[in-house]
C-alpha cells in the first residue's frame, strides 16, 4: 500500500497545537519566575515557590545568562506576542483597534502582515494549528466521542446551522466596538480569552469572567452543536474564512483513488465534505481527514479555487454501477 | 430572517449610549502604565494582550475584571501603594498597540511623556509636618529634586516635575499613607 508523506501531516498538527498551548503556559510562569529572581530574596519564600523557582531555573537554565534580559526575548500570547524583537499580532486585534479607535494605527498593523500573508496562503490554518482554543475544543471533542458512548447527552453530528452566522457576529462585534469604543472582540475570541486567562491564573489570582466565558462556549460546543463556536460563531474564523476564500494551498479529492467510505466525512470536525470534494473556505487545513483516509485519496495541492464535485469515487461501488451501466446502454445503442 | 436579525442588531447598538468619555466607573483610584494615551483613549487603543503585565520586572500592572466596568475589562492598572511603578519603561517598549507610548529609559523623555498622576501630601498626617523628621519619600523618589524636594524637617513638597509613580506612596510609613498619587483623570 502505498502511504502518502502527507498523513503525517496531522500529527505534526498535534504537536504545534500543543506547543502553542504549552508556551501560554510556560511563558506566564516565566514571568513569575523573572520576578522571583528580581526580588533577591529565594530564603524568604515559601516553600511552594522556592520548589516552582528551581523547576523554573532548571528549565530555563540552559538557555540564559541573565534571566532578566535573556527570558524577556519571547512575550504575550496569540494574540499578540513578541518573539525575538519580531512583533506578530492577530489580523483581528487589527480589526479590534481600528474599528474602537475608528482609526488606523500603522505600527500595529505591521506586526498583522505576516499573519495575514499566511492567512491569504493557507486560509483559516490558524484554526487547525496553533489555536490554543480550538485545541482545547478538539481535545473535548475527542474526549466526548469515547463519553457519548456511556450515555451522556453530549450533542452528535446531525444538527446543522449556517456556518455564515460567524460573519454577521464578526461585523456586529465589529459595531459594536466602534459604538462603545472598547475592544469587543478581545473580550469575546476565545483563543486571545484562553490565552489571557492562562496568564491570569498562573500570574495572577486566578481566571476572571473570561474564563467563565470560555467554559461556556466549551459546553455549548460539547452539548449543543459539536464544534459549534469555531463553526457557527468565532469572529476570527469568519475573518480568516474571508482572507482565506483563494488561499493557495488546499486539500483536494483525487476521484481515482476514491471508494467512497466516507471515513473523512466523519472524522471532519468542521463538518465538511470531503468525500463530494465541499471543501470551501471554511476548511481549515488541518490534514485530519488526509490522515484517516485509507486510500490516500486526499492530499494538499497549490490552486486557487476548489474543483468541482468530481462524481463518486472510481473504487467504489456507485462508480461502478454507474460504469456498467453506462456500458450495457452502449451495448443496447450499438 | 438574517436581514432582519443584523437590523435588530444595529438598532439594539444604536440604543447604547455613544462613547462615553468618562473615566472608568468604579471607585477604585488607579494609574495607567507610565507613557499610556490619555484614558479617554484608553479603552480603545489597547487590545488586552497583557505583554506590559508580562514584562514588568516589578510586578506592578494589573489587569480589571468587572469591578470598573465592561470598558475597561482586561486593562492595565498599577496600583501605586501595592506596586509601584519603577519607570523602566518596559512596557511601553513592549506594546504593539500603542496605548502605551515607546519611551526611552531618559530623565528627558520621562518627564516630557509619563503622566501617570501626581503626588499629594496630606500634611496632617505626614510625620515630617509633625516635627518627627522622616523624608522616605524623598529617598525613594526616582526624581529627586526634580519631582519632590524636602525642606524644614524633611517635610515633602511635590514639584511639577512628578509624573506619579507612586514609589513614594509605596514607601510612606505612615498609615494611612500621607503621600500618595492623584490620577490626572482625578483633577491632579
Amino acid at each position: 500500500m502505498r502511504v502518502s508523506p502527507w498523513r503525517h501531516l496531522n500529527k505534526l498538527r498535534w504537536v504545534s497545537l500543543t506547543l502553542v498551548f504549552l508556551m501560554l503556559i510556560l511563558l506566564p510562569c516565566i514571568h513569575v519566575y523573572q520576578n522571583l529572581v528580581a526580588a533577591h530574596a529565594y530564603d524568604l519564600l515559601p516553600a511552594s515557590d522556592k520548589t516552582f523557582y528551581d523547576v523554573m531555573e532548571r528549565i530555563t537554565d540552559p538557555f540564559v545568562t541573565d534571566p532578566a534580559k535573556n527570558l524577556d526575548k519571547i512575550k504575550g500570547t496569540t494574540w499578540s506576542g513578541t518573539f525575538f524583537g519580531l512583533r506578530l499580532s492577530d489580523p483581528l486585534a487589527v480589526v479590534s483597534q481600528s474599528a474602537a479607535a475608528l482609526s488606523v494605527y500603522w505600527p500595529f498593523v505591521v506586526t498583522a502582515l505576516i499573519p495575514i500573508a499566511l492567512t491569504l496562503i493557507f486560509g483559516r490554518f490558524f484554526c487547525g494549528w496553533l489555536c490554543p482554543a480550538a485545541f482545547l475544543y478538539e481535545l473535548a471533542d475527542k474526549s466526548a466521542t469515547w463519553l457519548r458512548k456511556t450515555g451522556f447527552p453530549f450533542a452528535g453530528d446531525g444538527k446543522n446551522f449556517n456556518p455564515r452566522f460567524k460573519y454577521l457576529v464578526l461585523a456586529v462585534s465589529v459595531i459594536a466596538s466602534a459604538v462603545l469604543g472598547t475592544a469587543v472582540l478581545a473580550a469575546i475570541y476565545p483563543p486571545a480569552v484562553v490565552g489571557r486567562e492562562l496568564y491570569y491564573t498562573i500570574a495572577y489570582s486566578g481566571a476572571g469572567v473570561g474564563g467563565v466565558y470560555f467554559l461556556v462556549t466549551l459546553l455549548f460546543d460539547l452539548l449543543v452543536i459539536r464544534r459549534g463556536f469555531c463553526r457557527f460563531l468565532c469572529p476570527g474564523g469568519a475573518l480568516y474564512s474571508l482572507l482565506g476564500h483563494y488561499r493557495l494551498v488546499r486539500i483536494q479529492r483525487k476521484v481515482e483513488a476514491c471508494d467512497d467510505c466516507t471515513l473523512c466525512n466523519l472524522e471532519c470536525q468542521y463538518g465538511l465534505d470531503p468525500k463530494r470534494d465541499g471543501f470551501g473556505q471554511e476548511c481549515n487545513n488541518c490534514s485530519a481527514c488526509i490522515a484517516v483516509c485509507p486510500k490516500d485519496a486526499l492530499a494538499f495541492t497549490v490552486r486557487l479555487r476548489d474543483a468541482p464535485y468530481a462524481g463518486p469515487g472510481h473504487l467504489g461501488a456507485a462508480y461502478r454501477r454507474q460504469r456498467d451501466k453506462n456500458a450495457t446502454t452502449k451495448e443496447g445503442a450499438a | 430572517m438574517k436581514r432582519r436579525s443584523f437590523l435588530m442588531a444595529l438598532a439594539a447598538l444604536a440604543a447604547v449610549p455613544a462613547r462615553a468619555a468618562e473615566p472608568p466607573k468604579g471607585t477604585l483610584r488607579f494609574l495607567r502604565p507610565p507613557g499610556a494615551v490619555p484614558e479617554s483613549q484608553f479603552a480603545e487603543t489597547c487590545i488586552r494582550c497583557g505583554q506590559c503585565g508580562m514584562i514588568c520586572p516589578n510586578r506592578a500592572i494589573n489587569y480589571f475584571g468587572l469591578e470598573s466596568g465592561l470598558k475597561a475589562l482586561d486593562t492595565p492598572y498599577i496600583l501605586p501603594r501595592q506596586q509601584a511603578c519603577i519607570l523602566c519603561m518596559k512596557c511601553g517598549q513592549i506594546c504593539p498597540s500603542g496605548a502605551l507610548k515607546p519611551l526611552v529609559r531618559e530623565a528627558e523623555d520621562i518627564l516630557a511623556h509619563v503622566k501617570m498622576g501626581r503626588a499629594q501630601v496630606d500634611e496632617t498626617l505626614c510625620l515630617s509636618f509633625q516635627g518627627k523628621t522622616c523624608g522616605v519619600c524623598y529617598r525613594a523618589c526616582p526624581l529627586q529634586d526634580v519631582a519632590l524636594r524636602v525642606g524644614l524637617l524633611e517635610q515633602p513638597h511635590v514639584m511639577d516635575g512628578c509624573v506619579g509613580c507612586g514609589l513614594c506612596e509605596r514607601s510612606c510609613i505612615q498609615m494611612p499613607q500621607a503621600i500618595r498619587i492623584i490620577p490626572h483623570e482625578y483633577g491632579a
